[in-house]
């Protein structure tokens, strides 16, 4: 190989890689568009299966935002160590539900993930949810573990604290994103709710979201939009958050949140703590830059 | 005659190759697998070890009564002789295997070399017992857990994640289609779950590639001349009630002598059981079918262990002097503080004792915390288990080290136990502490603390930041008596380089002269 080939090649080589790094755009056009109260449904029952249907009666139900072909993601609280009573993680049979539902609606696939905090497969597996979801015979349903490999850098274009962070490709190239959070107490961010539990898709140091957090969260919400988040309060956690671990801080509440807007679901969410939607950083950054409501009033709340 | 011993030599290959299989799938297997308990005996090579039995026995001078699969194995040599050397252990099945590779070894004759063992052997028991326990340095089980678990098997990961991770960036879809699957395979199967990363990996690789270069100055160099086990072995076999028997009267051809992987066979072939492992290579391939073994000793040759009277002592008394120069250390006076151990660990001296560096407890951290010491438990500490919580951290569920320690220097603690079993303290820098060096929002570390009441809180505090405007921001301390020092706080610290929070042994329990300073009683 001669000189001028190589450089031929070393610029080709370079070029191609470059331009192989996606670049996610939100255009303008879209958040100018006309913002309609958004509907906020919550529901309560003892039978938490039953009762993902119930809550997404007034949103229109699940084929609202599964069509046939769809590649769906569903995106559970599954961080921790702990087991479902202790309230760490999304209730095994909300995911459950969700994930019967999209595939009845029609599904290509369903991929259920977190990159967790603790331990990946101890996490998988004491959340109850694993043992949950291999019950499910359908191949269709992927249950798995981040591929260290499928972590890409975006840019953030209209991130204010964060303009790089690198997201696990399978949730930004879903069709369907569902964000299934469990509502929970957190030392940094007072609540742990939908936009928090987006740090699941993220790669790299997620300790350094930490400096800035409410800010950096609603940067983060400008590329990971769900079309749907199903808050889970069917048992939340009051204090030693978000990991827990004392079932005297765990309350029964048997309730679940939907909502196709992400920052009104979790700001109505945040007064099931008898808390005021602006004492959450995330909820109030995500609402200036207009990614929702947060004001109670504009919201159509619908108990179902 | 001759068809059946054939039989026999080829089932020695068969046994070796299964023995060998099992103690990769035991290795593969020595990880969380869904739940905390361990459903496979995977630490069953160190505790059939007799060496390593006597050896932390006498060092701690009691009956291990977890070792006792090594009696079984005694028992046998005693009848069967050297057996274990010829079909069972890995280490002599891997050198085996690698001769053809070494294909300039010399072979046969007696080793002038093969008394070694028995001095390092002597040398060692009353080392340990006198408080200097090294078993670990030398025993081939520790050597080659070790050189795979520190070094070979994260290797192969890295191998396979590259090629991968090349395949899966690089490449057009249609090879994906046939490389991921393959991929998928490999990571249910024989890879690791994730990529660890081990201290003394490259060390831990040469000490165990060493014994295989040997093999180019002797066949089974190891196994002839060094091998403590072959030696407790060898002490038994003496009494051994199947003997070989070669032709006394049988020519000048000495094939068996050139053959012999072990040297045991002398001028006279007279077959020695010290050194003879069984392999059956010379009934086999005897041109005049003068060799048996059978359990009639008539005629039989009574060995002898040549060992010289002076090298015997001078390896006593070494081993009885040695010992005395580890209070010499400042180690003695004053330990690392940054040496933590395992939860369940013994107090120090009993610890080190028992402790067989066998590396099972570094595999099996789903965490990837525990790290081969190197010197900061002195020379004699060398590839004992410590927490670096940097690299990692001790998960707040598990209780798997102590399952898989073979001799107890971790105690297999119940879930319950672990919960509150204090290894060590974490101390805050605030001179690097985001909230307070910088007024910048972290506490990363709360967030991660695992006790259910945190042992990590924060205080609301206003600080200047380095804007110079007035913020008011979280700053982490810790409750001493809540940390058990699992070292999450340190692993997770987002701060480039060293963590702002540090682990150290401050207050463990097993050690009350290191406890923390309180001003009442704690009770």
């Amino acid at each position: 190989m001669d000189r001028r080939n190589f450089m031929k090649q070393v610029l080709l080589w370079s070029a191609g890689i470059s331009s192989t790094i996606p670049n996610f755009r939100i255009g303008p056009e879209l958040l100018a568009a006309e913002k309609k109260s958004p509907v906020v449904s919550h529901a309560k029952d003892k039978n938490y299966y039953a009762l993902v249907a119930r809550v997404l009666e007034p949103l229109g139900g699940i084929n609202k935002f599964v069509t046939t072909g769809d590649r769906v993601v569903i995106k559970p609280n599954m961080a921790w160590d702990r087991s479902p009573d202790q309230a760490a993680n999304t209730h095994p049979l909300v995911v459950k539900a969700l994930v019967e539902q999209s595939l009845e609606a029609g599904a290509k696939t369903v991929m259920v993930f977190d990159r967790t905090c603790n331990e990946e497969r101890r996490c998988y597996v004491n959340s109850g949810i694993q043992q949950t979801l291999e019950s499910i015979k359908d191949k269709r349903l992927k249950f798995y573990h981040p591929d260290s490999r499928k972590f890409v850098p975006v840019n953030i274009e209209r991130g204010k604290a964060v303009n790089r962070l690198e997201i696990y490709r399978d949730a930004l190239e879903a069709d369907t994103y569902i964000n299934v959070p469990v509502a929970k107490h957190h030392g940094l961010s007072k609540l742990t709710l939908g936009l928090k539990n987006s740090m699941g898709v993220l790669g790299g140091n997620r300790g350094s979201m930490h400096h800035n957090l409410g800010q950096k969260l609603a940067d983060l919400a400008t590329v990971i939009r769900p079309k749907l988040t199903v808050v889970d309060a069917t048992r939340i956690l009051l204090r030693n958050g978000p990991q827990g671990g004392n079932l005297d801080d765990v309350k029964i509440l048997d309730t679940l949140i939907a909502s196709a807007d992400a920052v009104a679901c979790d700001a109505f969410a945040t007064t099931l703590f008898n808390m005021e939607p602006d004492e959450i950083a995330s909820t109030v950054a995500a609402y200036n830059m207009g990614l929702g409501e947060m004001r109670l009033d504009r919201m159509k709340i619908i108990q179902a | 005659m001759k068809k059946k011993w054939l039989k026999l030599r080829h089932g020695r290959r068969v046994s070796q190759v299964l023995c060998f299989v099992l103690f990769l799938f035991l290795f593969v297997k020595t990880d969380y697998s869904g739940s905390n308990e361990l459903p496979y005996a995977v630490n069953i090579l160190f505790r059939i070890d007799p060496f390593l039995a006597l050896s932390a026995s006498l060092a701690t001078r009691t009956l291990l009564a977890i070792m006792w699969p090594s009696l079984v194995f005694i028992g046998l040599t005693f009848i069967l002789g050297r057996f274990f050397c010829g079909w069972i252990c890995p280490m002599g099945s891997l050198l085996d295997s690698f001769h053809r590779f070494a294909p300039h070894a010399g072979e046969g004759r007696v080793s002038s070399l093969h008394t070694l063992k028995y001095y390092l052997l002597v040398f060692m028991l009353v080392a340990a017992f006198f408080g200097l326990p090294a078993a670990g340095y030398i025993d081939p089980f520790s050597i080659l857990v070790r050189g795979l678990a520190l070094s070979l098997y994260p290797a192969l990961n890295v191998l396979a994640t590259s090629f991968f991770t090349f395949t899966y960036q690089e490449m057009p879809g249609w090879i994906n289609t046939l490389t991921e699957p393959v991929y998928a395979i490999l990571k249910a199967s024989i890879l690791p779950f994730r990529q660890n990363h081990y201290e003394l990996a490259f060390f831990s690789l040469f000490i165990l590639a060493a014994i295989f270069l040997m093999e180019r100055l002797q066949r089974r160099f190891f196994c002839r001349n060094l091998c403590p086990v072959g030696a407790v072995y060898a002490f038994t076999s003496r009494f051994s009630l199947l003997r070989g028997k070669g032709g006394t009267k049988c020519g000048k051809c000495r094939n068996c002598m050139d053959i012999c992987r072990m040297g045991a066979i002398d001028e006279e072939r007279n077959i020695s059981p010290l050194d003879c492992n069984l392999c059956m290579d010379c009934v086999d391939l005897c041109p005049g079918s003068k060799i048996s073994f059978s359990f009639t000793q008539k005629g039989v040759e009574q060995p002898a262990f040549a060992l010289s009277r002076r090298t015997f002592l001078s390896s006593l008394a070494v081993g009885a002097a040695l010992p005395f120069f580890l209070d010499t250390r400042t180690m003695a006076k004053r330990p690392d503080p940054y040496l933590v151990r395992p939860p369940g660990a013994l107090p120090e001296d009993e610890f080190l004792g028992r402790c067989v560096r066998c590396g099972e407890c570094m595999k099996v951290c789903i965490g990837n915390a525990l790290q081969p010491a190197f010197l900061s438990a002195g020379l004699a500490g060398m590839f004992s288990p410590r927490l670096q919580a940097r690299t990692g951290y001790c998960e707040f569920n598990c209780t798997l080290c102590g399952q898989v320690c073979p001799t107890g220097a971790l105690q297999e603690l119940t879930l319950a136990r672990k919960h509150t079993a204090k290894i060590g303290n974490v101390f805050f820098d605030k001179n690097r502490c985001l909230p307070y060096a910088k007024g910048i929002p972290c506490i990363v570390c709360e967030e991660h603390c695992p006790t259910p009441d945190k042992a990590i809180q924060f205080r609301e505090a206003q600080v200047l930041n380095s804007m110079g405007e007035k913020v008011a921001v979280k700053q982490p301390y810790v409750i001493d008596e809540r940390c058990i020092g699992c070292g999450i706080c340190e692993t997770k610290c987002p701060l480039p380089g060293n963590s702002a929070v540090r682990l150290t042994s401050a207050g463990e329990h097993r050690d009350p002269r290191n406890a923390l300073p309180t001003q009442s009683l704690p009770y």
